[in-house]
């Protein structure tokens, strides 16, 4: 992308909508700000958009309702802003094919970075992760629910893990039996590049090995490759 | 006072047990009465043979003895010595049946024999056709004597009825019957009566225990139907107004939030990176406390549904998200340990524990133990500790501690409310406590399953 990307900021507030249009022009894009769903589909026509940040709340037709348009007629990405916290609304969202969503009152930096984590996956030809939350892994007698954040055991018992573990344990999980190097791990995990804090990623690795592992001196599920990284060696089922 | 365990605690039970004891009471009465009349029956018919006969002896006093008949009585000029078990009850009734026969006897002597009197021929033919031949023929005599004139007696002798069946059996059976015709009956109807109560009590404890029931069927008596239907009305209104509840703290909140986050947006552009930093931590620290108001309010109403959880595992998540931000927090190696809960806020509510524990007590350190039928995640810090008899109060809703060194603001205090909320929605128990060597230890203590 040599040019700015081009943002439509849809949000009823106007005390919201201004100041971050202006936040994220001084940080490097174009932004288009509206009001109402209905205008934002008169833009979407007209303009050519790289990414929409979409407030659920609004009078007239919602962000939800939207967003399921601009998913049925575009690849444009979607991040949600919602002002409730309830697992439904999250969980809703993402069906609706958001790719991410923001609790208000958010921090706009961390708005920014998530932008560009998504910006990204869809420069790198990234498959989009869609509805990671409210679906179930099933690989090698284990679940992996990702609303809850646990693994359930052979004797239905969840085994609740930690936001890097599970972070982890989702990107192997979507993944299964492709070579993960330690920085496409962080990358997909935490969005960011490498750096000294390598290590970080292997003192998870073996965390989520004692947990899954029947032997974690010898695995056989998260295998270790040679100069490449890491690999989920099982078949896994999206239930 | 432990009441005696006979004795029903349902409604029914009760009833049934009162109608059991008055019907036996009602017929021992009855049976009572019988017994005294069928005696009064008996004495008559031991009593009047001899009396016919010392009658029958007056009357033909005189006349020649028929020839083929044994005489019925003799007559003696002094009073005649008796041997056998002396009858007063059949003396008296035998005084009164010669007053109303108008025959003058001045005093009569009964005694009864259990020997003697030989069978007839038909008796012992009939005994031993029926094989009853227990202590060989048993028919008692009556020897009655009277007086009729100074110093002039006649005795004569009558055999006995056989003594009437004992008739206690008859009584069981007659009381067994009743109680069927009667009880039977009770039972039903007092089913009827208990089963829309049982569920009455029912769909109250389901409430009491995941905050929604279902609706009662309306069944039964009248009175009890009424009781059912006001009970679901009244489930309703609480309903509409739990639901009223969420939707105003849904409004509260997005309303709050909104320009929260528009003034979150706007810190970005303070040019003082403090005066920034500060800004949006104030701004952090209201939308911690507002989602610890509404958090609270919403407790007992979690959608979160409840699901067998490896506790341990879950301490050692949620310690390992303190570790990986760098806060002090350890956890110490722990067995597996299951329960039933609803994960997300078993989360929530460690977490308050283990900030708390860093912010007062410089660390927190967490460890989860299985003592008889419950499972206990306690977290230790090396603080203060709390005043013994503050420990109540810190638990209630908006106390703080005084004192707090690393924080100027120390949230609203929903902290330990909300995990108090938490606890009780699970059957569970918030404790503190001051450790031996200094700190305190704050532990949610959860019934294992």
């Amino acid at each position: 992308m040599s040019e700015k990307p081009h943002l439509l900021l849809v949000d009823d507030e106007r005390s919201i909508r201004e100041p971050l249009a202006q936040y994220l022009s001084r940080n490097g894009f174009r932004v288009t700000a509206v009001e109402s769903a209905a205008e934002a589909r008169v833009r979407l026509n007209a303009n050519a958009i790289d990414l929409v940040i979409l407030d659920i709340m609004m009078p007239g037709e919602d962000g939800l309702s939207l967003c399921r348009h601009i998913r049925e007629t575009s690849e444009i990405p979607v991040i949600l802003l919602t002002a409730r916290s309830e697992e439904t609304d999250r969980i809703v969202g993402l069906e609706m094919g958001a790719d991410d969503y923001v609790l208000k009152p958010f921090s706009p930096r961390e708005l920014v970075a998530r932008i560009k984590v998504i910006f990204r996956r869809v420069a790198t030809g990234g498959q989009r992760v869609t509805a990671p939350d409210g679906s179930t892994y099933a690989f090698a007698g284990w679940l992996l629910k990702t609303q809850e954040r646990v693994l359930v055991d052979q004797e239905g018992v969840a085994l609740p893990l930690s936001t890097a573990e599970y972070n982890l344990m989702l990107a192997f999980a979507t993944r299964p039996n492709q070579v993960l190097s330690r920085d496409q791990l962080l990358d997909i995990t935490q969005g960011r590049e490498a750096n000294a804090f390598d290590r970080a990623i292997d003192n998870q690795i073996s965390r989520l090995r004692k947990k899954i592992e029947p032997d974690p001196k010898n695995p056989t599920l998260i295998k270790t490759v040679w100069g490449g990284g890491y690999t989920l060696s099982a078949d896994v089922r999206k239930l | 006072m432990k009441r005696l365990r006979l004795w029903p605690q349902s409604l029914v039970g009760q009833i049934i047990i009162l109608v059991a004891i008055a019907l036996f009471v009602a017929q021992a009465i009855n049976f009572g009465l019988l017994l005294r009349e069928r005696n009064r029956l008996t004495l008559t018919a031991q009593t009047a043979p001899g009396v016919y006969r010392i009658v029958d002896a007056l009357d033909s006093r005189g006349e020649p003895p028929e020839r083929d008949r044994p005489p019925r009585a003799r007559f003696l000029d002094r009073a005649p010595v008796l041997t056998g078990e002396h009858r007063p009850d059949v003396e008296r009734r035998a005084m009164v049946m010669f007053a109303d026969v108008g025959l003058p006897v001045r005093s009569v002597q009964v005694v009864e024999q259990d020997h003697a009197m030989p069978l007839r021929r038909w008796e012992r033919v009939r005994m031993r056709a029926m094989g009853d031949l227990r202590d060989g023929p048993r028919v008692a005599r009556l020897t009655m004597a009277a007086e009729y004139a100074p110093g002039k007696w006649v005795v004569t002798q009558s055999r006995m009825g056989d003594r009437p069946p004992r008739f206690g059996g008859w009584l069981i059976w007659q009381t067994l019957i009743l109680y069927a015709i009667v009880l039977l009956p009770l039972l039903w109807v007092g089913r009827r009566l208990a089963r829309p109560l049982g569920q009455l009590t029912r769909s109250a404890q389901q409430f009491a225990r995941t905050g929604s029931a279902d609706p009662v069927e309306e069944r039964g008596p009248g009175d009890v139907r009424q009781l059912t239907t006001a009970f679901n009305a009244m489930r309703s209104r609480i309903f509409a107004m739990l639901d009223e509840k969420d939707r105003m703290l849904g409004a509260i909140g997005h309303d709050l939030r909104t320009p929260l986050a528009s003034l979150r947006v706007r810190a970005e552009s303070v040019e003082d990176e403090g005066e920034r930093a500060r800004m949006s931590q104030t701004i952090d620290e209201m939308n911690r406390m507002l989602e610890d108001i509404l958090s609270l309010a919403r407790a007992g109403r979690s959608t979160e549904a409840a699901q067998k959880v490896d506790l341990a595992a879950l301490a050692d998540a949620v310690v390992e998200d303190f570790v990986e931000l760098g806060s002090p927090a350890t956890m110490a190696d722990s067995d597996r340990a299951v329960a039933s809960v609803r994960p997300q806020q078993i989360r929530r509510a460690l977490r308050n524990l283990i900030e708390n524990a860093i912010v007062y007590g410089d660390r927190a350190h967490v460890s989860v133990v299985r003592e008889d039928g419950a499972i206990r995640l306690a977290v230790a810090d090396d603080g203060p500790g709390i005043a013994e008899d503050r420990m109540e109060e810190m638990m209630e809703p908006f106390t703080r501690m005084e004192g707090s060194r690393n924080r100027e603001t120390g949230g609203a205090g929903l902290g330990l409310a909300l995990v108090r909320a938490i606890m009780a929605e699970h059957g569970g128990a918030l404790k503190l406590a001051n450790r031996p060597g200094g700190g305190l230890e704050a532990s949610l203590v959860l019934p294992a399953s």
